[in-house]
């Protein structure tokens, strides 16, 4: 097959598509219907979270070819070859990515549903942006939205984050659970 | 999307075409895809991925300022070249659609072929009499982008022809230009209205106005009684008043609310005042 013609086809509504997931290459079998948020969470990744399924609230945003997007809206047979970074791809218990650990260390984290979601798109600020003010961190994270807190202190982590990133530091080490 | 069977990703714009163009599946072309989960018709059988196609560029073409219909809205809001053009104003209206996550897949080319009253895009293009180049099965031909949301374009972006970019005017770089996005809140897609307002004053006196509102129509539209009040005049505080009222009378024409007219007019009069 040809690179411009490159087509996938469904067999009886089900599409055969190739992804890379945390870095570790993967094939799914996904329906015509499907969006990527449920392809993800019935593979096991968990961490993509099920909130207003419209694209409004953010609990679904995944690094998707190196930018947050909202999986909720994107349909899985068209993630054929993208790279996607979901929060298991961060970090672990054992090691944690700084975000993670300013997350934890701010209190940032109430219920917990929103937080995969707003670490990658710190994530994403930061990598593209390591400085940020708290005006561009609100306005990059203004698509992840939080029912439990007031923001305030989640602009505090990742700006704890940027902090520890720049200096290289590395305080909290997390158990295994 | 139950009537799916194929998805294509096209690298060339013209591999694109002749896939919306084969009569073998009803086909559709979906750029940032952010509109797709609510409106995908559905017998859309080939589900045409522009993700491939290699027209995220903005640059400078001659004096004028080109964007690829792949740009997304950060792209764009982030672009410095788009940055320093009218005063930022198409930047600034980029970075006021929706939320990041939204803008990091909207493109301009989506916000144009798929037309809807909530777009930013369509307002801000007909006042900066921008052109769009359009690949169908003809070639590649410009059009006036009031052109393409006036009645007579027949072709249908995404179906039978697709969106290459946008060409901005060189003239407009140096325009005073202001958009206004009235909505609940900041992040809100569905806005009250917007307003696209630019103008060209030279010694005090109107060389070229142009005021475009959108989200009070299907289709944006230029507030023309307001221009013609404002043309090749001074910009007396009897002259603003005069066009404000004008204004009104544009917005009469959509039977805007009460309270819409009272804050677009509010919002074109600091507009004026201010340059």
């Amino acid at each position: 097959m040809k690179k411009e013609n490159a087509r996938l086809k469904a067999v009886n509504g089900i599409f055969e598509i190739c992804l890379g997931i945390n870095g570790v290459k993967k094939s799914f079998s996904v329906k015509n219907t499907e969006f990527l948020l449920d392809a993800l969470r019935r593979h096991g990744y968990k961490s993509v979270k099920k909130g207003c399924d419209t694209g409004d609230c953010g609990s679904c945003t995944v690094i998707f070819n190196g930018k947050p997007a909202l999986a909720c809206l994107i349909p899985a047979f068209t993630a054929h070859g993208s790279e996607i970074t979901t929060i298991e791809g961060l970090g672990t218990v054992q090691n944690p990515h700084p975000l993670q650990e300013a997350f934890v260390e701010a209190g940032a984290v109430q219920c917990g549903f929103c937080i995969p979601g707003m670490i990658l798109s710190s994530k994403h600020l930061l990598d593209a942006n390591p400085e940020p003010s708290e005006e561009e961190i609100r306005k990059y994270l203004d698509g992840n939205l939080c029912r439990c807190t007031g923001y305030v202190k989640q602009i505090q982590a990742v700006r704890m984050a940027a902090k520890r990133i720049k200096n290289g530091e590395k305080r909290f080490r997390g158990k295994a659970s | 999307m139950n009537n799916i069977k194929y998805c294509s990703f096209p690298e060339t714009p013209k591999a694109a075409l002749a896939w919306l163009l084969s009569r073998k599946a009803e086909a559709l072309a979906v750029a940032g895809g952010t509109l797709v989960a609510k409106t995908l018709p559905e017998t859309v059988e080939n589900f045409v991925n522009l993700k491939n196609l290699p027209l995220d560029y903005i640059k400078k073409q001659g004096a004028d300022l080109v964007i690829g219909a792949m740009a997304t809205f950060d792209d764009i809001d982030n672009s410095k070249l788009v940055r320093g053009w009218a005063g930022g104003t198409i930047s600034g209206a980029a970075a006021r659609c929706s939320s990041q996550l939204i803008r990091n897949m909207a493109t301009i080319g989506g916000n144009i072929a798929r037309p809807h009253s909530f777009n930013i895009f369509p307002a801000v293009l007909m006042g900066l009499d921008a052109r769009v180049r359009v690949l169908s099965r003809i070639g590649v031909k410009t059009y006036l982008f009031s052109d393409i949301y006036g009645g007579d374009f027949k072709l249908r972006p995404g179906r039978d022809c697709l969106i290459l970019d946008v060409i901005i005017p060189g003239k407009t770089r140096n325009w005073v230009c202001r958009f206004e996005k009235f909505a609940k809140t900041e992040a809100s897609w569905e806005a009250y209205f917007t307003l696209f307002m630019a103008a060209a004053v030279k010694g005090g006196v109107v060389k070229e106005v142009r005021i475009s509102v959108g989200a009070l129509s299907p289709k944006p539209f230029r507030a023309q009684a307001a221009e013609k009040a404002l043309s090749g005049g001074k910009l007396t505080s009897g002259v603003v008043d005069a066009a404000a009222l004008e204004f009104a009378r544009d917005l009469d024409g959509v039977r805007a609310s009460e309270f819409k007219k009272e804050a677009a007019s509010s919002l074109f009069k600091r507009f004026l005042n201010g340059i």
